[in-house]
């Protein structure tokens, strides 16, 4: 058996495995094993949400989502790409840096909630530094490893070519250190993802979270819950496909030796 | 050793540093005290909490047992459910490639995203926040356990075929030893994720725990005590996950580099 | 600093220079200590009084048991590392650092392995600042020199280890580097291997015309490749002894000439 003959039966059992489980879900609760009012089927959740929803009021929900998941990820990433990137190349600026970025790490970015709200008020400016720090401190320490790591032979081989200081950096460390930067970004992403929904849900009036906690709060139907969930699900599995793909291609082609 | 001792001495002494610079800035009105509690005050607070309790009669030490035993709960069960799936399901290819989509999506569901669902479900209890927990904890467990069976050394089956093992002895004595640090690995990120899903979900609907505390709080402009209170929860992570990082060395001395294991 | 007297190889009883002592010195190395902190406190001294002159396109080795700091002085010519105490200098200038004419060849080849083999060796050209076209030009011609060429767009993982150490090479010479350094640059690579790479080598230093200081802890390659082999004793490193070898190449290992040589080195050696 070729390679891509295996490759698409590993698919085709992953779809069918798939469908199996969402059609046991429909007839479980077509035959009312489940109860409908409490965890509709696929289609009954489509169809509810597509009653009490506009396509404008989800479109507006999910702009708003992820307007924030990408600006807080952009400077939070930013952040601790260049924060990482210093504190691993100077030394000094590391010894500095190093014990507090450690201390706040294990804090988890939703603990910072109330804080953000005493330093920001209700508004945007609070769920956008929560989702900063939930892209900065998987990033700063990637960033920062990468840095530590790598191997000393390249940087002499960089010295040997006339290379020093800022440009060595920037043409040899930056590059070699690229592998742990990709992987922290993306651990990063998936963070700010999830740190965003529970902002969402703790404190928001806009976004996806909103959405379903609202529909909770104001005793509508389950099956918009069940679509906001899922709709979250999809979203977070193809972003992270995404950065995938673009890593395997930047960085996949030739790392490992 | 004594580079250690001077990287931990010289990190003391910039934390000490700037909670010094800190407590001048609010003592000469640099930072409002509200915004920015001094050290003191959060020692204060820390001395209160612990004491008299926020609110009143629920101590710090109460609010951390209500957390950790409500992940504790969760933990276990997910734990529980997820090594034997996922045992099962690494041993027959075929079941894991029909089910690796399924698990990919459900661990791609942001955790807290269930919590309007489940309390629909079961209401606002107690019960609501532990199944977040073991959902969250669930499918980390069960994706490592199957990596970890899935991905042991080929290198080593062949060496134990030649000794002749084949099938579930092969599987007993070889492969399962193989994937512990893997499993280790999930075990310890389930555990990050499940402390990580109850902060969050302590933050709504109710007034013990961690999560609840901080929140409270801040209601009633107790920032100092917010802080305390994250302070905690931080600790209790760096506890939690060296802590489990020591006993996987102590279990596992053989395994060679369990840093690597990850993702 | 005064230099004492002008020749500087401590060979009592060396065998005939074949027409050598004419050649001005280009590599001087002059009093070379070279003392590293030791771990517990007090010192280590890896290199101890070395006195060398290099003759322009010299093929040198340094051979020796591990801890005669043959990497260490290679280091110091090539600038990565200083001296303690002494001199060096290539043509008239002193070494002060890296990157001023000295190509270095490591044992492990140390490619950038986000460049393909193209992109490693066109970085050597990146301080020559030629015009696109041209540096392409040049790049393709020594990959064509180590015999590469077809291998041009590959990552390094993608290659075997010779083709990593070619690759290496060709770097190296972008540079137009006055002297090659190289350090155990076959010692990773099977016998084959090693044995096409060191004709390989011998061919790209005749066509280029280059002063080689090579590092090998193998008296046959050593015997094999240079017109002079420098033999280093251990703790401290120091100059044991310094030994012609005259014979024409390409060399034969049945030559009795080479045998002879090679049992002198290896008594020395084991001494």
């Amino acid at each position: 058996m070729s390679a891509s003959t295996i490759r698409s039966n590993d698919i085709a059992l992953g779809v069918i495995g798939t469908l199996a489980v969402i059609m046991l879900w429909e007839a479980a609760v077509r035959t009312g094993v489940i109860d409908r009012g409490i965890f509709p089927s696929p289609s009954l959740a489509i169809a509810a949400a597509t009653e009490r929803l506009t396509a404008r009021q989800l479109g507006e929900n999910l702009s708003w989502s992820l307007a924030r998941v990408f600006s807080g990820f952009l400077l939070g990433a930013l952040a601790g790409v260049v924060v990482g990137i210093l504190a691993g190349w100077y030394r000094r600026f590391g010894v500095v840096v190093s014990p507090l970025v450690e201390l706040l790490r294990p804090i988890p970015p939703l603990a910072w909630i109330p804080l953000a709200i005493i330093w920001f008020g209700l508004g945007e400016p609070s769920k956008f530094f929560i989702i900063f720090l939930g892209a900065f401190f998987p990033v700063v320490t990637a960033a920062y490893q990468g840095m530590r790591g790598i191997d000393p032979m390249l940087l002499r081989a960089g010295q040997t070519m006339g290379l020093s200081g800022v440009p060595l950096l920037l043409r040899v460390a930056i590059p070699a250190a690229a592998p742990d930067l990709a992987t922290g970004l993306r651990i990063g992403w998936g963070l700010s993802f999830g740190v965003l929904v529970a902002a969402e849900l703790i404190a928001a009036d806009r976004g996806l979270g909103y959405m379903i906690i609202n529909e909770r709060n104001t005793g509508g139907s389950v099956g918009v819950i069940i679509v906001g969930i899922l709709l979250i699900g999809a979203l977070n599995l193809l972003t992270d496909a995404a950065i995938g793909v673009a890593i395997r291609h930047w960085v996949g082609r030739w790392h490992g030796s | 050793m004594s580079a250690r001792l001077a990287r931990a001495a010289s990190s003391l002494a910039v934390i000490a540093v700037l909670l010094a610079a800190w407590e001048l800035a609010v003592g000469y009105g640099l930072l409002k005290a509200y915004q920015f509690p001094p050290p003191s005050k959060i020692a204060r607070g820390f001395a209160e909490l612990s004491l008299t309790g926020f609110p009143t009669g629920v101590s710090l030490w109460a609010h951390t047992g209500v957390t950790i035993w409500r992940v504790l709960q969760g933990y276990v069960a997910a734990i529980l459910l997820a090594v034997p799936l996922g045992l099962l399901i690494g041993a027959l290819p075929v079941l894991d490639k029909l089910s690796a989509p399924l698990i990919v999506f459900c661990r791609s569901v942001a955790t807290l995203s269930l919590l309007p669902l489940v309390i629909v479900w079961f209401g606002a209890g107690e019960l609501t926040k532990v199944v977040l927990i073991g959902y969250g904890c669930f499918w980390t467990m069960l994706s490592n356990v199957i990596a970890g069976v899935r991905y042991v050394d080929p290198v080593l089956v062949r060496a134990a075929r030649s000794f002749g093992l084949q099938g579930p002895e092969l599987y007993r004595e070889v492969v399962l030893p193989a994937a512990l640090p893997r499993i280790f690995a999930g075990a310890r990120m389930a555990l990050g994720v499940g402390f990580m899903v109850i902060v969050g979900a302590e933050m709504i609907g109710t007034i013990q725990g961690l999560g609840a505390l901080i929140m409270e709080a801040r209601t009633f402009y107790r920032s100092e005590i917010t802080i305390v209170g994250m302070l905690v929860i931080g600790l209790l992570g760096f506890l939690i996950s060296s802590g489990l990082a020591g006993l996987e060395r102590l279990l596992m001395p053989w395994a060679s580099n369990l840093d690597q294991v990850r993702r | 600093m005064s230099r004492a007297g002008n020749v500087s190889m401590r060979e009592p009883d060396a065998t005939p220079q074949a027409g050598r002592s004419a050649r001005p010195p280009f590599i001087r190395i002059e009093a070379v200590h070279k003392v590293f902190a030791a771990r517990q406190g007090g010192e280590l001294k890896v290199l101890d009084s070395i006195d060398l002159d290099i003759a322009e396109n010299e093929f040198v080795s340094l051979i020796g048991r591990s801890g005669c700091g043959k990497t260490t002085l290679l280091n110091i010519i090539a600038g990565l590392d200083a001296a303690t105490s002494g001199r060096i200098a290539i043509g008239d200038r002193p070494v002060t650092g890296p990157g001023q004419g000295q190509g270095v060849v490591f044992q492990q080849h140390a490619l950038f392995p986000w460049l393909t083999a193209l992109g490693n060796v066109s970085f050597g050209f990146r301080k020559a600042g030629l015009p696109r076209e041209e540096r392409r030009e040049r790049t393709l011609e020594l990959l064509r020199l180590v015999g590469l060429e077809a291998a041009a767009n590959k990552y390094p993982r993608e290659m075997s280890g010779g083709m990593q150490q070619r690759v290496s090479i060709a770097r190296a010479l972008a540079l137009d580097p006055q002297i090659l350094l190289m350090d155990e640059p076959f010692g990773a690579l099977d016998e084959l291997t090693r044995i096409e790479l060191q004709q390989e080598l011998l061919r790209i230093w005749q066509a280029r015309r280059k002063t080689v200081v090579f590092v090998t802890h193998s008296i046959d390659e050593a015997l094999t490749l240079s017109d002079r082999i420098v033999l280093l004793a251990p703790n401290p490193g120091r100059i044991q002894r310094i030994f012609e070898v005259p014979m024409p190449r390409p060399r034969s290992r049945t030559e009795p000439a080479f045998n002879a040589l090679y049992d002198e080195i290896w008594s020395e050696l084991s001494s």
